[in-house]
């Protein structure tokens, strides 16, 4: 490999995508400029078919983007979010939540961390160019599972009365602390 | 009315799966693979198939693995059980799919 056009690309890829990935699609791209030369182009019109037929840096970088596992990971938990929500919702209605003994400063804090964490899923799960962004969901999801379990625990010690509702609520956030612990690690190393 | 494209789209991790059916392949002899097989028709650009070959390992149903070749790392493509699987269980439902379609657009004589 010693064509300009080439490295100037793999350099590309190593600035936008983590280095495992880079190193995967780098090869692609070598192994698609070494066919060109073998079919006896010059190292400039192999360079340059190369580029053209693996598409510009844009678009595969924002392939890779778009599939990131991190993004898929965010937009799954940020289409069920709502889901768990208005169980919640509808268990601390229908409980009046308001009576129960938990401090004002614990819920506003409960509310802004959720705040916070669902705009980072949302920055993650609409990232088309942006690899880093997706990895946002390693931030928010441990922070989800956190609210989860806090959720969870602290309805078990303040609701005067476990109710269909407020066991459908937390059987929900049950499922959403197992999909959240089984997905994380998977992000983790990528 | 969808683009031939969007329609590959869909469709392009089975393609991706049958093209590694007869063993290991490195991504531009998958893709390769693809345009023979279709008689050119399907020309993806390269690019495009390392993300989907990436996410199918991420699922488990392709594994990726680094060997040294003519003074150079490469990356070869396998199916996994998991993905010989998943293949023929689409494989079937396309067949049943196709059918379907087939005796509706061209209804026997």
């Amino acid at each position: 490999m010693s064509s300009a056009l080439i490295s100037d690309y793999v350099d590309g890829l190593h600035r936008r995508l983590p280095a495992a990935i880079a190193a995967e699609a780098a090869d692609g791209l070598i192994e698609t400029y070494e066919h060109h030369l073998a079919s006896g182009a010059g190292e400039r019109a192999a360079a340059h078919a190369a580029v053209a037929e693996f598409g510009d840096l844009e678009t595969v970088a924002g392939e890779f983007t778009r599939q990131a596992p991190g993004r898929r990971a965010a937009r799954m938990l940020l289409a069920t979010g709502p889901v768990v929500g208005a169980c919640w919702a509808a268990a601390l209605v229908l409980g009046r939540a308001w009576t129960w003994p938990v401090p004002a400063a614990a819920r506003a804090g409960f509310g802004a961390v959720l705040l916070l964490a669902v705009l980072a899923l949302a920055v993650a799960a609409t990232s088309q160019r942006s690899y880093q962004r997706t990895r946002l969901t390693t931030a928010a999801g441990p922070v989800i599972l956190v609210l989860d379990v806090t959720a969870v625990a602290a309805a078990a010690l303040t609701a005067p009365a476990l109710t269909a509702v407020l066991g459908t609520a937390a059987a929900a956030s049950l499922a959403r602390i197992a999909f959240t612990a089984w997905t994380l690690p998977r992000l983790a190393a990528r | 009315m969808r683009t031939e494209a969007q329609v590959l789209k869909g469709h392009l991790d089975t393609l991706l799966l049958a093209s590694l059916a007869d063993g290991p392949r490195h991504g531009y002899a998958v893709k390769e693979a693809l345009r023979t097989s279709s008689g050119a028709r399907f020309d993806l650009p390269t690019g495009t198939i390392y993300p989907a070959l990436r996410r199918l390992e991420a699922a488990g149903l392709v594994r990726g693995t680094w060997s040294e070749a003519g003074g150079r790392r490469r990356r070869t493509y396998e199916l996994t059980p998991a993905g010989h699987q998943r293949l023929s269980r689409d494989r079937a439902a396309w067949r049943d799919f196709a059918a379907a379609v087939s005796a509706i657009l061209e209804p026997a004589l």
